[in-house]
């Protein structure tokens, strides 16, 4: 067992403190401590018995209200840097019939306030962040705090989702010169349905269409929303070339990866196959979702100071090339 | 805050305050002028913030109301040298006014709960009264219910709005108070825990009055005769008696026959009174407390201990049943005389100690005591005998009542009974100016249970038969619910002890049976709160090392005859059926519980949202079930057919979301499920059945 699997048994489950309450009533228990055993006053004692106990009802109110509580991140697919990304965390009552109580989900200066989660109950806590640079990025963190039930201490779990994410570069949408079909594009129609440019069939209406697909003229006819399936385009490949190493530029470097970031989510979302090379970095052609998040890694994860030599293009494939300068 | 929590937060602090104006009257740190002039301050300042607007913002007026107040203080402290503890509460009260007329925020809520626990700080010394444990608990309650409040109303009021807009502090305040009762009864539980193992290495434990106690008059340490007056029938509690065990007696020790609490034994009279002669010899006996000391020597017969529990007297002896072998207290010496009076001088050792007593059982004359015997010396037999000059009328008329007795123990008894026969008992006396105690057998013929006993003493020594008088109470009245006897100031008695040989000392009491130990009986409601105060007393004000020590003892023998009885299982048939009836069920409901539990965890695992279950029940009312392998959409469809069922299709993508997407619907959500779940109730209600 290695001395951080160790370190990580050994530190407690949960860390308690005192609030500015908590220290008076410590303070006062042990002040009408003294006071009893110096005039041995039963009446006293009783006092004093009184406060303590209202600490050890307190430690155990908490501890069951953090017991069996459960939370898991809930996190986006995609985070790009400079646009608010939606996090959350699922917190579960995992107790069979007791509540939890006053449950706070600290994330950095967030409190997220739970006041009861029923037996069994699952609340999903959401809040924004923004991240400002794209690249490997540790998440704040959440904790799981309590101070209930009278506000005498505070007991935090230990922290939680301190995972690492990745942050896309900052995408903006692309303007007519993004738009510009690649030069030696030999795009040409598939004959299925895809996110090109010609018409492929008009249909009914669907809920999750894009609302700009609808065919108003023929809306107003049927009299029914209408909308344009468009026909999938395809290149024999397009490939955005990486100049340069952007070593002496920062400024410049997060402006072409934006750039770059940006045209390859509009090209993948036109259907095309796309390819990245670079200084170190070469992701071969690929469609879809999927292969867009490798794009947008790949660029997230650029960095200059250990840039290799750019990639040799492969092979005169009749690929269409967007170069975009790093500086 | 909320509007409500904010009312209620203000209920929280007046019941609190109301509390720690109590304490303070309760233990005589504000009077009643005081308290009225306070409550119309209090009263006032419930309205603080109208009165605020109303009045125009006088500049610095805060810090001249607290500078006045502060040298009102200093002035109280120089001038008046009234107790500490009175300033103490003075500045309580002062701060708490400022506090109530000026509070703005939940922090100042925090403040008054402080200063108004700091007044049952306060009032602990100086009061032992039960009213203290009542305002003790309501103080636990009400200071629990503002805390948990004060804490979520503060949570509610720091968090950060979630993005999905759940609002904080809903549905919480519904059951805050029933939650904050169980957080008070567990508070309850233990500090009770922790009051009875907090070790107690205090040097005195018992309170201390700044103006003195109360002391109770009406028992006095002489017997004079021959003066007027009426002997009062005060019903205050002196004494209360607890029988703690009866090793080697075999009844109930409640029911030890003719049971009294000597005080003090008077050997020499002058014709008008009793009193201690001079000639007594007197010890100090000095002991490391908590062994207890030896007063007498036993004579082998059952011993009786009992706790006592003593209201200040005024006196320095020491009661008990006679005759007392031990004492235990909490002093570090005790005087002890040949009469067998037992004085201790430290006050607060006097009001709570233990004693072990041989009561009196049978016939004397059958005891063959060896250290009971008549001592032969001349001068002891003088000392007992001893009479002043008086008319020969008396040693006549103790001649003319013995003649014919056995043995001087059966003339005393004859003597005895004479007096309690022919003479009448009366509480009121006149005086008199020759022999009183002529005067009473010859003339009046009636007197009180002081002239029976001189009577009796004097009689007994004109036969030359040892004797002399005791002052002390009569039994009381037996509490059944906290086992003990009630000792009132009008159970103070008088009676006769005669020397027996080989028995030693035995007690006569001549005066009329009726006379002295009929006293009405209390009310029930009386006597359970009489217990009240006793168990509060015993075992709260009281309670001490010796006590903590006991009840160690105590776990540890119960804990191994426990463990030895399990050892011999023999011993199971002799356990109650009924208890192991008790046992039996309470094993059952554990188990069907935690079956329940399981089968409830269960279910709710696979559970249906409960907006579905509800249009589900709306729809089975019409006759709409699902079928058997049916699904929520197949269902949706079949009954969509009916337009009045329509409003299920939206539950049903919902349903699906929740239940099989595990997602969590949108505040907007919610809305248009509620609104679905209206529709379809209504629609069903137009629709009849079928």
């Amino acid at each position: 067992m290695s001395l951080d699997a160790i370190a990580a048994r050994l530190r407690p489950r949960r860390t308690i403190r005192p609030t500015r309450d908590g220290w008076w009533c410590l303070g006062a228990a042990l002040a009408l401590g003294f006071a009893a055993m110096n005039t041995g006053n039963n009446l006293l004692y009783l006092l004093a018995s009184l406060l303590l106990a209202l600490i050890v009802v307190s430690g155990i109110l908490s501890e069951h209200s953090m017991r069996r509580l459960r939370v898991s991140a809930v996190l986006p697919e995609e985070i790009y840097a400079g646009r608010p990304a939606l996090l959350g965390a699922r917190v579960a009552n995992g107790k069979r019939w007791l509540p939890s109580y006053s449950v706070t989900l600290r994330s950095g200066a967030r409190r997220l306030y739970v006041d009861r989660l029923a037996a069994g109950e699952e609340v999903l806590l959401t809040w924004e962040s923004t991240f400002a640079a794209r690249g490997r990025t540790r998440l704040p963190g959440v904790q799981v705090t309590t101070r209930f039930p009278f506000g005498l201490f505070v007991k935090a779990g230990r922290p939680l989702l301190e995972g690492e994410v990745i942050v896309f570069p900052v995408v903006r949408p692309v303007g007519d010169v993004g738009r510009r079909r690649p030069t030696g594009s030999s795009g040409r129609a598939l004959h299925r349905r895809g996110r090109g440019h010609d018409l492929y069939n008009l249909r009914e209406y669907r809920t999750g269409d894009d609302r700009r697909l609808i065919h108003w003229r023929s809306t107003a006819r049927a009299g029914t929303l209408i909308v344009r399936e468009l026909e999938a385009e395809t290149a024999a490949a397009t490939r955005i070339v990486l100049v340069g190493d952007g070593r002496r530029d920062a400024g410049r470097l997060e402006a072409a990866l934006s750039e770059a970031a940006s045209l390859a989510v509009h090209l993948v979302g036109t259907g095309v196959a796309l390819e990245l090379v670079g200084p170190g970095v070469d992701v071969p052609a690929g469609r879809g979702r999927a292969h867009q998040r490798r794009l947008l890694t790949a660029l997230a994860l650029y960095d200059p100071r250990s840039a290799a030599a750019p990639a040799a293009p492969r092979g005169a494939s009749g690929a269409s090339e967007i170069e975009v300068v790093l500086g | 805050m909320t509007e409500p929590s904010s009312r209620a937060l203000s209920v929280a602090v007046y019941l609190l305050v109301t509390n720690g104006v109590a304490a303070l009257f309760l233990g005589g740190l504000i009077g009643v002028v005081g308290l009225l002039l306070l409550s119309a301050l209090l009263a006032g300042s419930w309205w603080q913030e109208p009165l605020g607007r109303r009045i125009e913002r006088v500049p610095r007026l805060g810090m001249a109301i607290v500078t006045l107040g502060v040298v009102a203080l200093v002035v109280q402290i120089a001038l008046f040298a009234e107790a500490m503890l009175h300033i103490f509460a003075h500045l309580l009260v002062f701060l708490l006014l400022v506090k109530l007329y000026t509070r703005r925020t939940r922090r100042d809520a925090r403040d008054i709960a402080f200063l108004t626990f700091f007044m049952l700080v306060a009032a602990s010394p100086v009061t032992t009264s039960v009213v203290f444990l009542a305002l003790f608990v309501s103080f636990l309650v009400v200071g629990t219910w503002l805390l948990m409040l004060r804490h979520v109303s503060n949570e509610a009021d720091e968090a950060t709005p979630s993005s999905l807009g759940r609002p904080p502090a809903l549905g919480f305040g519904r059951d805050l108070f029933g939650l904050s009762l169980a957080a008070s009864a567990a508070t309850i539980v233990v500090t009770g825990l922790l009051f009875v193992v907090i070790p107690r290495v205090g040097q005195t434990a018992l309170p201390t009055r700044p103006g003195g106690a109360r002391i109770v008059s009406g028992f006095t340490e002489r017997v004079q005769l021959g003066a007027f007056g009426e002997i009062e029938l005060d019903a205050a509690v002196v004494m209360r008696v607890h029988l703690a065990r009866f090793t080697g007696g075999r009844a109930a020790p409640e029911a030890v026959p003719s049971l009294r609490w000597r005080g003090i034994a008077f050997d020499h009279f002058d014709g008008r009174e009793w009193t201690v002669s001079r000639s007594t010899r007197r010890s100090v006996l000095y002991q490391e407390w908590p062994a207890p000391f030896p007063i007498q020597r036993p004579y082998g017969g059952p011993v009786l201990a009992q706790e006592i529990h003593l209201e200040p007297l005024g006196s320095e002896m020491m009661f008990g049943a006679p005759r007392m072998l031990r004492l235990q207290n909490r002093s570090e010496s005790v005087m002890i005389d040949d009469l067998g009076n037992v004085a201790v001088a430290t006050a607060s050792a006097r009001l709570q100690y233990t004693v072990e007593s041989e009561p009196e059982l049978g016939d004397p004359r059958r005891r063959r005591i060896a250290d009971a015997r008549l001592p032969r010396d001349p001068r002891w037999l003088a000392r007992y005998t001893q009479l002043p000059p008086m008319s020969p009328r008396i040693a006549e008329l103790a001649r003319r009542v013995t003649t014919g007795s056995r043995d001087p123990y059966d003339a005393a008894r004859r003597l005895t009974a004479w007096l309690s026969r022919e003479l009448a008992y009366t509480r009121v006396l006149e005086a008199t100016a020759s022999d009183p105690l002529e005067d009473f057998l010859f003339e009046r013929r009636s007197g009180n249970c002081e002239y029976f006993a001189a009577a009796l003493a004097v009689m007994l020594r004109t036969l030359g038969i040892p004797s002399r008088v005791v002052n002390g109470f009569q039994r009381g009245e037996w509490n059944p619910y906290g086992r003990y006897f009630m000792v009132r100031l009008r159970d103070a008695h008088s009676w006769v002890e005669v020397f027996v040989d080989g028995a030693g000392w035995v007690t006569l009491d001549p005066t009329p049976r009726d006379a002295g130990e009929a006293a009405p009986a209390g009310a029930s409601v009386a006597l359970w709160f009489d217990a009240l105060r006793m168990s509060w007393y015993r075992y709260v004000v009281t309670y001490s090392f010796h006590d903590q020590a006991a009840a160690v003892e105590s776990v540890r023998r119960a804990a191994w005859s426990w463990s030895a009885a399990a050892l011999r299982p023999r011993e199971w048939r002799e356990v109650p059926r009924g208890a192991l009836a008790a046992v039996a069920l309470v094993v059952a409901t554990v188990v069907a519980a935690a079956g329940w539990r399981r089968r409830r965890s269960v279910t709710a695992s696979v559970a249906v949202p409960g907006f579905y279950a509800r249009a589900l029940r709306v729809l089975a009312r019409r006759g709409l079930v699902p079928g058997v392998g049916e699904t929520a959409r197949e269902f949706a469809r079949r009954a969509g057919t009916a337009p009045w069922a329509a409003p299920l299709v939206p539950l049903t993508g919902a349903y699906e979301r929740v239940r099989f997407g595990s997602a969590v619907l949108t505040p907007a959500e919610r809305a248009v499920v509620e609104a679905a779940l209206r529709d379809l109730a209504a629609a069903a209600r137009a629709r009849p059945p079928g």
